[in-house]
């Protein structure tokens, strides 16, 4: 907490300069690891794909839709300037957000010859086929993010997306006292961190026959999007929402600002979940909305170039690799299941963007929007 | 064809000027082709490599099939802006009917072709017997139909059995067996074009509409033809992303509504109908395909993608109009 208290101090000082990566939590092993009841974790065995450097690694990015995939590509960008002695070139793809132009774009990285493929996959299903290919011809594919569906690659990192879906809807369930109307709030539908984290926080509300799901909608990551499909949702049921499930936290600032132009006064808003943007935090304690946010750090991206240089080693790894979440809750809020690292008031950048990341790791100067990151290319 | 209906002439008066225009034309999208070519040779040696002209020949499918149902739509003068919503939904219930069943693969295909065939002449009926513009009738039935997809499903649906995706990927001696076989079907549809009296009705009914009606040709069932053909080539679009993607999803067709549009203009035949060849077509799919693969290779940026490819569009397209001025 003393970290974070200079942080803070350091915050104030700075007056209305945005700056990120502040308030630091839990610190610790990857939590999803350290629980898992399994008796023994998958490790991949990637003796195979040993080879000398200095290496061209392919990244096939699903698309820069939204702020949190401009920061995390600024992130593997990093990462591959880190390792600048043995990274002779990273090639970047970007599809658009099109399926059929990210399996193109698979396939010409292939055919460019890359040692190794990093995929962000627009849609699990869309990309297994062409993965899997890859895969079959022997070039190693890192899943980042965003997986396809099989498991036709050698490792899969993120930040554990069932482990966030369950923490907010067993929240939410706890804090509704185990009866209530659930809004579920989603990002793009088909795409893995989506489905991952909805179809798990399901299982939980299924759990809980009181529990009634009112609607599900999807906002493409979009806070436009959101506030148009949730005015919708809040002209249909009004009042008797009592929590929005969201898959996200880009999406939230268009729902809270949904319900406030919906005539909902503060400390009327139902309970959100949220992940990342410093905007969602803002609104939270602007609006008294009761707040969970468990965090999925763009950083992931930095580490996957650390990963891919260990899968060209011919080192053992996971099948899937995590990145802690970081866990805050609003003051009071906290239920017998949720504890937060740290209060959502410690973590909020009150000054900052509101589309800013709180989770990202480059650094207090950064900035997506004036950011050059320099990398071999 | 009945007696009563005057036979169209063999090579009307604008289409026998035609060849040599058509051919022109196809010589300037093979010139862009070329030169694509010539600079990707220069500036990386992996680009000369077969296996990534296989890939291009592959990639450029999806759209050259779309974009074949479409050129005749556009040969008539109409347009049929219903096809990227009828792809999602043809798509989505091609996968979802399959759902990883293999007995069921052929049913639901010539099902999934079926309908498409029907929703198409459906679009035909709108333009002839509501007497609306193609383009307000097909952008109605997009609506419609990315709506009902919506309501089947919300999220990808389905799956294929195992070699289904064989159709997308599938290779024999190293070429692409789906660009093979849309290859195929461009030549079936030219010589269908040319050889036959219906085939000719279709440039009749683009160059004069009118005057088409008053030789008597059957004008009615040829705008019911092309939205049908326009349906049914949707249909194999649909089919064919299923088995590229594994699954079918509710907005896969969302961006071929007006890339659709593009290789049948890039390829020379005109928007007011009449003219053009399809073959042009092709190359325009193969064209944007080795473009989209060369600015991967030069590791240009998306934005700058999509910069490059609107200037190709716009100058292939100034040059077709500055030809047509001329002819």
């Amino acid at each position: 907490m003393k970290s974070t208290r200079l942080v803070l101090c350091s915050i104030l000082l700075c007056g209305t300069t945005p700056v990120a990566a502040l308030a630091e939590g839990y610190q610790g092993a990857p939590r999803t690891e350290l629980f898992n009841p399994a008796l023994t974790s998958c490790i991949r065995d990637t003796s195979a794909f040993k080879k000398a450097g200095p290496y061209v690694i392919g990244f096939s990015n699903a698309g820069l839709g939204d702020s949190w995939r401009v920061v995390a590509l600024d992130e593997l960008k990093q990462g591959a300037q880190d390792h600048k002695d043995v990274i002779k070139k990273l090639i970047i793809t970007d599809a658009g957000h099109d399926d059929a132009k990210q399996v193109s774009d698979v396939q010409d990285l292939v055919s460019q010859g890359v040692d190794l493929l990093i995929v962000s996959a627009n849609t699990e299903k869309a990309l297994d086929p062409v993965v899997t290919r890859a895969m079959k011809r022997g070039v190693p594919v890192i899943m980042l993010d965003r997986r396809i569906s099989s498991d036709h690659f050698v490792t899969y990192i993120n930040a554990s997306d069932p482990e966030m879906g369950r923490l907010w809807a067993q929240w939410i369930v706890e804090k509704l006292h185990g009866k209530g109307n659930v809004v579920m709030l989603g990002g793009q539908a088909g795409s893995s961190p989506n489905e991952n984290r909805m179809n798990p926080a399901l299982e939980i509300f299924k759990q809980y026959p009181g529990i009634h799901i009112l609607d599900t909608v999807y906002s493409d990551w979009s806070p436009v999007k959101a506030k148009q499909v949730m005015q919708a949702v809040i002209a249909k049921y009004g009042h008797s929402i009592n929590a929005v499930w969201s898959a996200h936290g880009l999406q939230v600032p268009g729902s809270i600002e949904a319900f406030v132009e919906a005539g909902f006064k503060p400390g009327e808003i139902p309970m959100h979940t949220t992940a990342d943007i410093n905007g969602a935090l803002q609104m939270a304690i602007k609006y008294k909305v009761p707040m969970l946010e468990v965090g999925d750090p763009p950083s992931q991206y930095r580490l996957a170039i650390s990963v891919a240089l260990k899968v060209l080693a011919g080192t053992p790894l996971p099948c899937v690799v995590t990145v802690n979440s970081q866990i805050a809750v609003t003051p009071g809020d906290e239920t017998a299941s949720i504890r937060g690292d740290l209060p959502i008031t410690d973590l909020v950048v009150p000054n900052g963007a509101p589309d800013m990341l709180i989770t990202n790791d480059l650094g207090p100067n950064y900035s997506p929007s004036t950011a050059h990151i320099d990398y071999p290319h | 064809m009945s007696a009563t209906i005057l036979t169209p002439p063999a090579t009307p008066r604008r289409v026998r000027r035609g060849p040599s225009a058509d051919m022109l034309r196809l010589l300037m999208v093979l010139a862009l082709i070329l030169a694509i070519i010539v600079v990707g040779a220069v500036v990386t040696d992996r680009f000369m490599r077969p296996e990534n002209f296989a890939n291009v020949f592959e990639q450029a499918t999806d759209l050259a099939l779309v974009a074949l149902g479409q050129s005749l739509t556009v040969l008539t003068g109409g347009i049929d802006l219903s096809v990227g919503s009828m792809i999602s939904l043809l798509s989505v219930l091609t996968s979802g009917l399959i759902d990883g069943n293999s007995a069921m693969v052929l049913p639901v295909c010539l099902g999934i072709l079926a309908g498409g065939t029907l929703l198409g002449v459906l679009n035909g009926c709108g333009v002839v017997w509501l007497r609306v513009h193609p383009l307000i009738v097909t952008l109605g039935m997009g609506a419609i139909l990315q709506g009902v997809a919506l309501l089947y499903t919300r999220a990808p649906i389905g799956s294929i059995p195992d070699g289904f995706d064989s159709l997308a990927y599938g290779r024999v001696a190293g070429i692409s067996v789906g660009g093979a076989a849309t290859a195929l079907i461009f030549v079936l549809v030219a010589a269908f074009l040319r050889y036959t009296n219906t085939g000719r009705t279709i440039y009749a009914v683009g160059d004069d509409s009118q005057a088409a009606r008053l030789l008597g040709m059957p004008v009615r069932r040829v705008i019911l033809l092309v939205y049908g053909a326009s349906g049914f080539f949707a249909a194999v679009t649909a089919i064919y992303l299923v088995s590229r993607f594994g699954s079918g999803q509710p907005y896969a067709g969302a961006d071929y509504t007006l890339a659709s549009v593009t290789p049948v203009v890039v390829g020379g035949i005109a928007l007011s109908g009449g003219r053009g060849s399809i073959f042009g077509t092709l190359l325009g799919a193969y064209l944007l395909a080795i473009l989209n693969d060369l600015l991967n290779f030069l590791h240009v940026p998306t934005q700058i993608q999509l910069v490059a490819e609107g200037l190709i569009i716009m100058a292939a397209v100034s040059i077709h109009v500055e030809r047509g001025r001329r002819s």
